[in-house]
């Protein structure tokens, strides 16, 4: 494993314009920064889930036709920052990801899950770790 | 940035006006060894998703590390990453990569005893190449690799 990112990192984000290659880039920039907080596998796969039911619903709701994410890797755990999107996109971009049958796959993978309205703009931060740390 | 003097290159000429600005990607990741592999896994996605030929692929993996390693070696002091950004623009008849820092420039290296292969490798592999360093510090290298049919030669 490599060493962890420090603090005074410059920020790690990435920017797709709403498309076809929101998805394979995010699940892939997701997966490996998963990876590299030292996520076990079956939260590695969490992580990539999440991501792919952000970009497949995200475009949706962004404010500029971009799907933007800022990532904060940690030890053990992996927080998104998706946005900016239009406000009340936060919560519908969590209610698409709805699947029948399943329920809401972000809220149930998700350790925490928040809106954070920011003036005429809105994100959805989502935090995934694994329970086992610390 | 990198080792290698800027008059080492043999810059191509754009032949095309430059179009309308659009990049399909941006990636912003501290400049630290272990984000190189992410930037390749993104190139790969990038790649798939296009329908790239295996050859092209390649050439852009290659060029874009090295692009990516000259800054993770060079355009910041040890221990103080700044950021690289990655811009991928693809087009129907070509695909841009621009890396770019916000680091020392481009010139000389302190840290290496003579000139690197990275921006010579860079000139060879892509089909243009445009090498700038900000007044105001940073360095960008914008790499245009021309889109080439599977199964036929370019």
């Amino acid at each position: 494993m490599t060493s962890g990112p420090a603090d005074n990192d410059a920020p790690t984000t990435v920017s797709i314009a709403a498309g076809p290659l929101v998805g394979p880039i995010l699940r892939r920039v997701v997966g490996m920064l998963a990876a590299r907080a030292d996520l076990p596998l079956d939260r590695l796969d969490d992580a990539v889930l999440v991501a792919g039911l952000i970009a497949a619903r995200a475009p949706a709701h962004v404010l500029h036709g971009t799907v933007d994410v800022a990532f904060e890797p940690g030890p053990r755990t992996l927080s998104l920052r998706v946005g900016p999107l239009r406000p009340g996109g936060g919560d519908a971009l969590v209610v698409d990801a709805a699947v029948p049958g399943v329920g809401n796959v972000i809220e149930q993978l998700a350790d925490e899950l928040r809106v954070s309205p920011e003036g005429e703009r809105e994100y959805l931060l989502v935090r995934l770790e694994y329970a086992g740390a610390s | 940035m990198g080792s290698s003097a800027p008059q080492q290159l043999r810059p191509v000429e754009m032949t095309e006006r430059p179009e309308t600005p659009r990049t399909d990607v941006k990636l912003t990741l501290p400049a630290r060894p272990e984000n190189v592999a992410v930037v390749r896994h993104v190139l790969g996605a990038f790649a798939e998703s296009m329908r790239l030929p295996d050859e092209l692929i390649e050439d852009l993996r290659l060029a874009v590390t090295e692009a990516c390693t000259n800054v993770v070696r060079h355009a910041y002091p040890d221990g103080d990453p700044g950021a690289v950004e990655i811009s991928i623009e693809p087009r129907e008849e070509r695909v841009r990569i621009v890396v770019a820092d916000s680091g020392r420039g481009i010139g000389t290296s302190t840290d290496t005893s003579g000139p690197g292969l990275g921006l010579p490798l860079i000139a060879a592999i892509a089909d243009a190449v445009d090498l700038q360093s900000a007044p105001d510090g940073g360095s960008r290298v914008a790499m245009t690799f021309r889109r080439r049919d599977p199964g036929r030669a370019a």
